[in-house]
């Protein structure tokens, strides 16, 4: 015969088990709302089977047993905010480097910009020519040139120290994604020690999960779990990050192993770091170029190395790298090759002197003395700049100094220190070799102010552009202005997918605390209803024994 | 069914007041410069503002150099006016001298007026505009006459004379662009102008004066002859008729077409001048209607943002505070 009474008491006490169970579960889902990476928890409750009544017809069961811990987790939605990560990374460091570069080419503001320093610079030129014995015009003229020097020099310097700056960000980049390879390799290890004995590593796999979202932050990879629980990581081109309990440390060297010993400087004269795996020794390095791969993924690395810009490592020229720091360099670098060369050529004039052998420039200043080569625009450099010693500056001039000069922009100045020293006038002395230059011609400042209009040809690197100086300018700023909204609309975009890819994984894995409290109350009621039971029970047996 | 989770409640509405929020700053931003296109990124047609600025700047430039060229050319008719003034007025003593009811005595008087005239006229061809001689050419640091010697008379004005000073430079007209299409001559030479009056002026003063040798162009000649009378008194009448007919060449062939030069020239430059405020009062409007910001709809767009921020802020402290524990 059946003792129900033992079994009322059995079933009550299973079910008070499980609901503190199950109580205890929502306390600890309640105490991680806010975890970051927490995945809510369910303990899963089923009836416990009644072994001893196995063939009988009444089988009422024996209570309430306790079964796994299920992990509310969706592989596909994980996947889903981890891309949605990466790609939010990469236009975040876009925009911001975006953002701090293009306050130099602002279009409204007290600031002046090359463009208004070169065009104030013309109409200075202009007004000399009118009136070139005129000092306070050529005073003006000075400070016209300056502005446009030190707006040169500081819109070259605000790209070159963007570039500097996320140049030195690879390494740091690259050890905190050794950091998590690390961490997801360590806790594979765990996974599997902790999953071989038969339970399920759910606090490990939320710490995997939320390292997994950390990396996508700074690169794009692929994964894949194996059937002991480890999860693989790939790089687009199938290298393996981390391999079960190996990961694999990326190195950010400005050596590696393939490039020749002279490696292309960037825009301040630093070596641009190459982001590589090490296969050989401490002692003999063999290196794996991933720089391209990372580029051209999403993640915080690849924005970097996207506007920092990489290389062959046979150029040597910072401005033949590919990144949107360098093409706006090249094109303030391409300006100031311009004001070097074209702009010189025409202030030197023509050879005044057919008979002399060598060129003797037509053009004077107020004391009679004719401009040096780099008359107008000069750089600082001890060398030789006329190389070729033609009298002339040319672009093989410029990129055939000992040593080379990687950059003009920060090194071009005025080339007169004295208001008289600007050669406005031309020779009005046609005779070969006697030169006279009259205060008042203006003929030299009218050329060179005519140059405002004179369409040229620039080219640098892999920029090229045919108009005059200010439509090069204006080019520069369309360029920018397009590459900071394109940067934009990129964040626009990845805020709105991780915020759809987080709502979406927060639905299905987040704690709701109404879903808890609402849990809760059935919990606590049950446990009420089965202490009750037992009370039941109690009185049941009461009643029996009262009858003996 | 749709779980809603804490997280996901509470960052969808930062996000969305983090939203709000950067649109109110826009457009108080817009309402504050009154700009809508501050930086390229904020304006497809940040390349095209840069150019239109450019040219605004360009005209503000040839605007300026247009006043100042119109300046200098004012000046220039005024000095032209008083040299056909002074034309006139020799020519005037001219014929009262040539009256030969005028003794050589007379005559000897009103020379010294005539030689007063010459001064002038020499200092006028001469003028300085900012401390640089107008008529000088590029060479306009030195005064284009210089003053020169007879041997005869020993002294007096009849002694001296008025030669140009042709140096490198003196025959240069600057030509000024004022705008990319349109140059102006700043200048003629001074010889050019002033040549045949001075000369005219001079040979009236010498007639007058008594002497027969009359200064030819070029250097000085070294002297004059003096008249005697009264034998030489028709002689003396006949050169200056003659003088007459060279002041009338002066002003009909140098001065006067010059004055209408400067005159048209002047007009030129108001022509060009105009042209450049219409062509700024396009750009301008061009400018304004891709840069600047329009008050009323960035006014009523920040009233709206700013209703929509509040709005955020209710709703998120609300709903935030909201927990079914409140209801337990």
């Amino acid at each position: 015969m059946t003792n129900f009474g033992a079994k009322i008491l059995g079933s009550s006490i299973s079910s008070l088990t499980a609901q503190q169970a199950l109580i205890a579960n929502s306390s600890n889902n309640i105490a991680n709302v806010n975890t970051p990476g927490y995945t809510r928890r369910q303990v899963e409750i089923e009836s416990r089977i009644d072994v001893a009544n196995i063939g009988n017809i009444l089988q009422i069961g024996s209570g309430v047993q306790l079964g796994n811990i299920k992990r509310y987790t969706d592989e596909f939605l994980e996947s889903q905010l981890r891309s949605a990560s990466s790609k939010k990374g990469q236009a975040d460091v876009r925009n911001d480097y975006l953002s701090r570069v293009e306050v130099s080419f602002a279009l409204d503001g007290p600031q002046s910009t090359v463009g208004s320093a070169l065009n104030n610079f013309y109409s200075a030129v202009n007004q000399v020519g009118i009136n070139p014995s005129n000092v306070d015009l050529r005073i003006n003229l000075m400070q016209r040139g300056e502005d446009l020097i030190a707006n040169i020099h500081s819109t070259y310097a605000t790209i070159a120290g963007a570039q500097s700056e996320l140049n030195h960000r690879v390494p740091l980049e690259i050890n905190t994604v050794n950091s998590f390879t690390t961490q997801i390799a360590q806790l594979n290890g765990l996974i599997t020690q902790r999953e071989a004995a038969g339970v399920i590593a759910i606090d490990e796999r939320d710490q995997r999960d939320t390292v997994l979202t950390k990396l996508a932050e700074k690169l794009s990879f692929t994964t894949l779990e194996t059937a002991n629980g480890m999860l693989n990581c790939y790089l687009d081109n199938g290298f393996p990050l981390v391999n079960q309990e190996t990961s694999r440390n990326l190195t950010a060297t400005s050596s590696p192993s393939f490039a020749a010993s002279t490696l292309p400087r960037s825009l301040s004269g630093e070596v641009l770091s190459y982001v590589t795996y090490d296969f050989g020794s401490a002692t003999a390095p063999s290196h794996l170029d991933l720089t391209q791969l990372l580029k051209n993924g999403s993640g915080t690395l690849a924005g970097i190395l996207q506007m920092r810009g990489t290389t062959d490592p046979l150029n040597t020229s910072p401005f033949e790298a590919e990144g949107d720091l360098v093409s706006m360099a090249s094109r303030i670098e391409a300006l100031t090759r311009g004001l070097l060369t074209t702009a010189n050529q025409t202030y030197l004039g023509v050879d005044e002197d057919t008979v002399t052998a060598g060129f003797q420039s037509n053009a004077g200043d107020l004391n009679g003395n004719p401009p040096g080569v780099f008359g107008l625009f000069d750089f600082d450099f001890s060398g030789v700049k006329d190389v070729d010693g033609d009298g002339i500056p040319s672009l093989s001039d410029l990129t055939s100094t000992t040593p080379l000069i990687s950059n003009f922009s920060s090194l071009i100045k005025l080339g007169f220190t004295n208001p008289a020293e600007f050669a406005a006038a031309r020779d009005n002395d046609p005779a070969s070799g006697s030169k006279v230059f009259p205060p008042g011609d203006g003929q030299n400042a009218a050329a060179v102010a005519a140059l405002r209009s004179t369409s040229s040809s620039f080219s640098l690197g892999n920029f090229s552009f045919s108009g005059t100086m200010e439509e090069l300018y204006n080019s520069s700023v369309s360029y920018v202005g397009n590459a900071k909204a394109a940067a934009q609309l990129a964040v626009q975009v990845s805020d709105a997918n991780l915020l759809s890819a987080s709502n979406k994984r927060d639905e299905f894995s987040a704690v709701s605390l109404d879903e808890e409290f609402a849990n809760l109350i059935k919990y606590q009621k049950a446990f009420q209803a089965s202490a009750r039971m037992i009370k039941t029970a109690g009185e049941l047996l009461d009643q029996i024994v009262s009858l003996i | 069914m749709t779980r809603i989770s804490e997280t996901q409640a509470q960052r969808q509405l930062v996000s969305r007041t983090i939203e709000n929020k950067k649109r109110v700053n826009m457009f108080a931003n817009q309402v504050a410069s009154g700009v809508k296109a501050a930086l390229p990124s904020d304006s497809v047609d940040a390349g095209t503002i840069a150019r239109y600025k450019q040219t605004l700047d360009k005209i503000d430039s040839y605007t300026t150099t247009i006043q100042r060229t119109k300046s200098f050319l004012t000046f220039q008719d005024d000095v032209l006016s008083q040299a056909s003034d002074l034309l006139v007025r020799a020519k005037e003593i001219a014929q009262q001298g040539a009256n030969e009811s005028v003794n050589n005595t007379a005559r000897a008087h009103l020379a010294e007026e005539v030689y007063q005239i010459r001064d002038h006229m020499a200092s006028l061809a001469n003028s300085t505009y900012q401390s640089r001689f107008v008529y000088g050419g590029a060479d306009d640091d030195d005064p284009p006459y210089d003053v020169a010697a007879y041997t005869e008379p020993s002294s007096g004005p009849a002694q001296t004379r008025y030669v140009f000073d042709a140096e490198f430079g003196t025959a240069t007209i600057n030509t000024l662009n004022v705008t990319d299409d349109l140059s102006i001559a700043m200048n003629t030479p001074a010889n050019k102008v002033f040549g045949a009056a001075i000369e005219a002026i001079e040979r009236l003063g010498r007639s007058l004066g008594g002497y027969s040798t009359t200064p030819s162009s070029g250097t000085p000649d070294g002297g004059g002859v003096a008249y005697t009378f009264p034998t030489d008194y028709q002689t003396q009448t006949a050169a200056i008729l003659s003088s007459i007919n060279q002041l009338n060449v002066a002003r009909d062939n140098d001065i006067l077409p010059e004055r209408v030069s400067v005159g048209g020239r002047l007009r030129r430059l108001e022509t060009g001048e105009s042209l450049l405020s219409l062509t700024k009062n396009s750009a301008l409007e061009v400018l304004s209607r891709i840069q600047d910001a329009d008050e009323t709809e960035s006014a009523a767009n920040l009233a709206q943002a700013q209703t929509a921020l509040q709005a955020s802020y209710a709703v998120t402290a609300k709903v935030l505070r909201l927990t079914i524990l409140d209801y337990i």
